[in-house]
Order: structure tokens, then sequence, then C-alpha cells
């Protein structure tokens, strides 16, 4: 199934976007300006809800024409595109969503055509699927682990160097010690919050000046 | 096939030139007119690509110049403005997208990059010192004679010498300046390693457009560049970069990793670089260096990675598996062909032997230069993606143990197997070896380029 690859769903839904000439501004522009202020980190709405390792969400207003020799067209309408790289099961991702973040989904989905609302569970998964289109193509990084293996993947590598760095050379017996406890430490300790660990870069990526 | 003219193309952008002596003149133009007049005088003299049947000269000269440098001829509007934005920003403004920050900022280079008066680089690269002096007396008279521009100051660099003999060293030790991408139409001669590859595994030049502005790239397009099209083609960007270097930091900590790492100092250096310090590819050669493999142009960059994935003969962090992964990221290392650039570099400072003493704040490093048809894709994208970060290698924020930014909490993985000598190894709390104290972002135009300037008579219509 396209959908799927291993324990990871590959969801991609397409949400016709309201055409009303009298909303000034118009709902495209809406959308446009709550997803320009949508929290991110541990505040975003998909570390706040269970099961995203990536999520884009994209107006695309219609498809453009570049010239010769492609051919010129159009869509239908303006869309919402929602992609997300996810955790198992469709419908109780959709859920989680539903079931945590309803204000953004309301106020980002408020915007659509036919949106039910989120706080009706199933009228929002039946309108999620009916929007759906298949998904061909991946975000390579994410491989076929859940986004909690993930982030305790990745913790334990952070700790795991650390441990190495500042113990490589010790004794056998002083070093089985030491690695003993840091085992206990490491399982005793949580995994991070989605969003969260991530270490502050002084670099600027994805900028508008690249 | 891209046919080039080589008198048409400055011949700095061409080859390296192996001149142990350079002076790199910074100037500051203020008259239109006469910075012109410059021009016109210090046309003739160029260095072109031209080849050197009988011998090399004595001296070379060529020029570059900023984006304000351009201005300060008064070009059209309409050509100034087609430049690329990174040019027209300039090195300093493109800070935040280099990762220039802390101890490589603004606030710590050299003061005559932080005028904003530069507007002309010239290189001068000599036999001797009295060449050098020669070459450096006669552009002082042109810009006497013309009042075209002012020196602001100027960088001296030397092919470091070691038992009296100029030698390819640079200031921690390693042997330098390996592997320059090959172009196709630019004659030179080729090794295996220095192109791409090809699907078969071996290896092509590079399309002319990585390099030369004018000319298909590596996608089959154009490079974005400056109009007219006359006024671009042959010319190229450069970038330039005064890398200072803690070398009492550097020794001081590789005694440190090298007592702890089972493997020896020497291996350990060879690991950060990915070349032991002869130049011995440590991929090929994973034991010790080799005198005769290094002399072999037929095997000294003729290498891939394919076969070390896991990094325990070259680590995946490395200096040379970051700024060039061959076939590393797969795909018969089709992901890295727009990513390459042309390098020129000259150590400045006092070389001090190892076990002397030195220190950090003495003035030393590499005079280091970049060429490519797009600095954004190729160069900045090297510094911040490959230099600054190590997704694309798998090592997270990790950066180049060399030349990264680390401010003291960078880290290198030795990956290792079971062999005692060869052990996985962790150096943390890395420094900054290398401080960045200057530079900007030039266009070294062609010949045809500069008589354009000289006469005053670049029309973008």
């Amino acid at each position: 199934m396209a959908n799927q690859s291993g324990s990871v769903y590959g969801l991609t839904i397409l949400s016709p976007i309201i055409d009303d000439q009298k909303a000034v501004p118009s709902h495209d522009l809406q959308i446009r300006k709550y997803l320009a202020e949508l929290p991110v980190g541990v505040d975003s709405p998909f570390a706040l809800a269970p099961g995203t390792h990536l999520a884009r969400l994209v107006v695309m207003d219609d498809v453009i024409y570049v010239g010769m020799p492609a051919c010129e067209e159009h869509l239908k309408s303006k869309y919402l595109v929602f992609e997300s790289n996810c955790d198992g099961d469709l419908e109780s991702y959709l859920a989680g969503l539903a079931k945590t973040v309803p204000h953004h989904l309301d106020a980002i989905w408020g915007h659509c055509v036919g949106y039910p609302g989120a706080r009706d569970v199933d009228a929002f998964i039946g309108y999620m699927k009916a929007c759906q289109i298949e998904t061909t193509f991946y975000f390579a990084a994410v491989n076929d682990k859940s986004v909690l293996q993930t982030l305790r993947a990745l913790q334990t590598q952070r700790a795991v160097a650390d441990f190495i760095s500042e113990h490589q050379g010790h004794d056998p017996a002083h070093l089985q010690q030491e690695f003993t406890g840091f085992m206990q430490k490491l399982d005793s300790t949580p995994a991070p919050r989605p969003g969260a660990g991530n270490i502050e870069r002084d670099i600027k990526t994805g900028g508008r000046n690249e | 096939m891209s046919k080039l003219n080589p008198t048409d193309i400055q011949g700095f952008a061409l080859r390296g030139y192996n001149l142990p002596l350079a002076r790199y003149v910074f100037l500051h133009m203020s008259s239109a007119d006469r910075a012109r007049k410059l021009t016109g005088r210090l046309l003739g003299k160029i260095t072109t690509g031209q080849r050197w049947d009988k011998a090399k000269p004595q001296s070379t000269l060529n020029i570059a110049f900023t984006h304000k440098g351009l201005a300060s001829f008064e070009l059209p509007d309409a050509t100034l403005l087609s430049f690329p934005v990174e040019f027209q920003q300039g090195m300093k403004d493109r800070g935040g997208i280099l990762g220039d920050t802390g101890l490589n900022s603004f606030e710590h280079w050299d003061e005559i990059w932080l005028s904003g008066r530069v507007h002309a680089w010239v290189g001068i690269h000599a036999q001797s010192p009295s060449a050098l002096a020669d070459c450096y007396a006669d552009l002082l008279q042109q810009i006497q004679e013309t009042e075209g521009a002012e020196v602001v100051g100027y960088q001296d660099a030397s092919a470091i010498k070691i038992n009296g003999d100029f030698t390819p060293k640079e200031h921690f030790g390693f042997t330098d300046g390996f592997g320059n991408p090959d172009y196709l139409g630019v004659e030179r001669r080729s090794q295996p390693g220095q192109g791409k590859l090809t699907p078969e595994g071996a290896w092509a030049p590079l399309a002319t457009g990585e390099l030369l502005l004018g000319y298909a790239d590596e996608a089959g397009e154009l490079p974005v560049a400056p109009i007219p099209h006359i006024f671009a083609a042959n010319g190229t960007f450069m970038v330039y970069r005064k890398l200072h270097q803690n070398v009492a930091t550097f020794r001081q900590r590789l005694d440190e990793w090298g007592a702890a790492y089972s493997g020896g100092k020497e291996k350990l250096a060879a690991k950060m670089v990915g070349r032991w310090r002869d130049g011995t590819p440590i991929e090929l050669a994973p034991d010790r260096q080799d005198p005769v493999l290094v002399q072999d142009p037929q095997r000294n960059t003729n290498f891939t990675y394919g076969s070390d994935a896991g990094g325990t003969k070259c680590p995946m962090g490395s200096h040379v598996r970051r700024v060039h992964p061959r076939d590393a990221f797969g795909f018969n290392g089709r992901l890295i062909n727009r990513r390459r650039i042309t390098r020129r570099g000259m150590p400045y400072g006092t070389y001090v032997p190892e076990g002397e003493p030195v220190s950090d704040q003495d003035d030393r490093g590499v005079a280091f230069m970049v060429l490519n048809a797009s600095i954004s894709r190729q160069f900045e994208f090297v510094q911040q993606q490959w230099i600054d970060y190590g997704n694309d290698q798998k090592l997270g924020n990790d950066k180049d143990p060399l030349m990264g930014n680390h401010g003291g909490r960078g880290r290198f993985v030795v990956q290792g197997d079971e062999d005692p000598a060869n052990p996985p190894f962790i150096c943390s709390k890395l420094p900054n070896f290398v401080e960045l104290r200057g530079g900007d972002y030039f266009f070294l135009p062609s010949i045809t380029a500069l008589g354009m300037i000289a006469l005053g008579i670049v029309d973008p219509r």
C-alpha cells in the first residue's frame, strides 16, 4: 500500500478552500496568516498531538505556468495541502489530533469547504479521509520507527556519546561500574517531548534570503 | 563540449600557479573615470589562462571586484542589480547564513573588512621576493600615475619553507592542495578523483558552468549571471577568507587526545583530516602514511567511500570526507556535483616547527580563496551544511573538526572497529582551531569584461 511504509504512514490531504469574494481578507489569506504564526517547538500542535514525525501545511493557490514546453493548467479551487509522516493507524492519528488540538484544526480547516469541525471526531475523521489522496513519496529521513522510539534513540545516542567521551580509557572494572549506573539513569530518564531537545543553531537556514 | 578561450579567462580561475610567494592587495576606488583609466593600464598586464609553454613567469597579476567596487565604476544599475543577491550583499552580511558567528563574527575581523572600503582584490603571485617587489612597484606606479585607486592594505602570503625548501604544508603540518575539480574544456593535467563520478565508477570532468559563467552547468542550465551575457561570460565569483589558525591550541589538544587514543597521535591527526600529514589518503592507507602512494597522481586522489560506509577507515566527519563526499551519499556521487568548489590558498605568517614554542596570538593562517559559478549554491552550501553541520554525514550537529565554528562545544567521532589499533574514539569540547579574520565576495571578470569596464561600455540593453 503506497500510503504505508513499514510502520510509518504517509498522509496527504487536499482540502478545497472556501472561495468567497466577499470575505476580506480572503479565506486563503486568513489560513496563511494563521499558519505564519503557528507555534513551533514543544508548543506546535503536531508536537502536542501524538504521532507526527514531520508535517507540512501549504496553501496552494494554483499550479504555476512555467513557460514552454509546459502546458497551461489550473486548479478548480485553492487548496490547503496537509502532508504528514505519522505513526501507524490513520484513524487513531486523526482522532489524536482532533482530541488534542481541536482549536488549531478549526482555526485552519474552518476556512475549507465542508469542514465539520473537530468536536465531532467521527465526522472529522470522515472529512479528512474524504479529502485524502494517495501518497507516493516519503520524507526520506523517517525510518521504520515510531516517534517515541526515534526520540528515545536520539536521546540515547547523545547520552552514550557523552558517556564515552568522559570515560574512554578508564580501566574495565571502573568502566563497568560507571556504565551500570549510567544505564540505570538513562532507563529512568523520560524520553524528551516531541519538539524539545533541539540544540540551538546559530545559523540561518531555509530563510527567504537563501 | 564547452570550447574555452583561455586568453579571455583570468589564469587564476583556471589554475593554481604553484608560485611560492603572494601579495593580495586591496584597493578602494573613488573616481569612476580614474578607476577606469587604471583598469585600462592593468588590462594588458593581467595573467590569462594561456598556457606557459616555455617557463613560468616571474610573477602573475589578477584582479577582482566587490559589488561596491563594480558600483564605483558607475556601471549601469541594470547590470549591478542583475548580480546574484549574495554577491550584492557581500560576505559580512551573509554571516548568518555562513554561520560566521561567535569567534568568527565580524567584530573579530581585521579593521580593513569593517570599513566597507575594499573595492578590488589584486592578486600578485611570484617566484621570488624581488619579482614580487617589482610587480607591486609597477602596480603602485600605475595607481599613482592614474590616481585610479588607493591601497587600503595588503596581505602577504608564502608557501611554508622547511629546511630551506618551499613545501605545500599548512601551519597545522598537513600537506595541502590536493584534488581541485576538473572542468570540461579546461586544459589541465588531470588525475582520477578530481572531477565527478560516472555511473561506471570512472572520473569525468565537471560541467564548465560549475566554474565559469556563460556555460552550461551540471543541471544543463546557465548559472545565474549579470547582464549583458558578454560581461559575465568567462568570469567567475571568488570568495576570499582570511583564516587564522590557532596552532598552539591545535597541538595541545592533539597531544591530549593522542595520548588517550590507542591508534596514536599521528593517526588521530590523520582521522581528523582524512589524510596523513604527508597527504596520504587515510581511506587508501588506513595504518600509516605511504610516500610512494602520495606521490602517485593516479592514486592520491583516486578513492571512494563506498566500501567504508561506517567510516572506520576515513571517519564520516573528517575534513576531506565532508568537503568532498565523493560517493558517500550514494547515487554515484550525483548529489554533490553541484556543490564542488575550486580552492586556492596560501599560508601567511611564520611557520613554527612541531615542538617549538608557539602562540595562538601570532598572526598566522591561510589566505583562503574559492572560485565557483554560484557562491550561494556552492561555497555557502558547503560552508553551512558540510563544514558547520553534520546532517548529510549522519552526524547530527557535529561540525568539521578542523574548520568548524565549535565555540568549545564541538565533538568529533572517530568510528572504529575491533582492531585494537583502530578503536572508536570521541574528541569532545572542541574549540575553534580556525577563526575567520575577514574577507569578502568578489567577481573575477573575463579579459573582455575588464576591457568593457575600462572603456566604460558595459551596456545591459
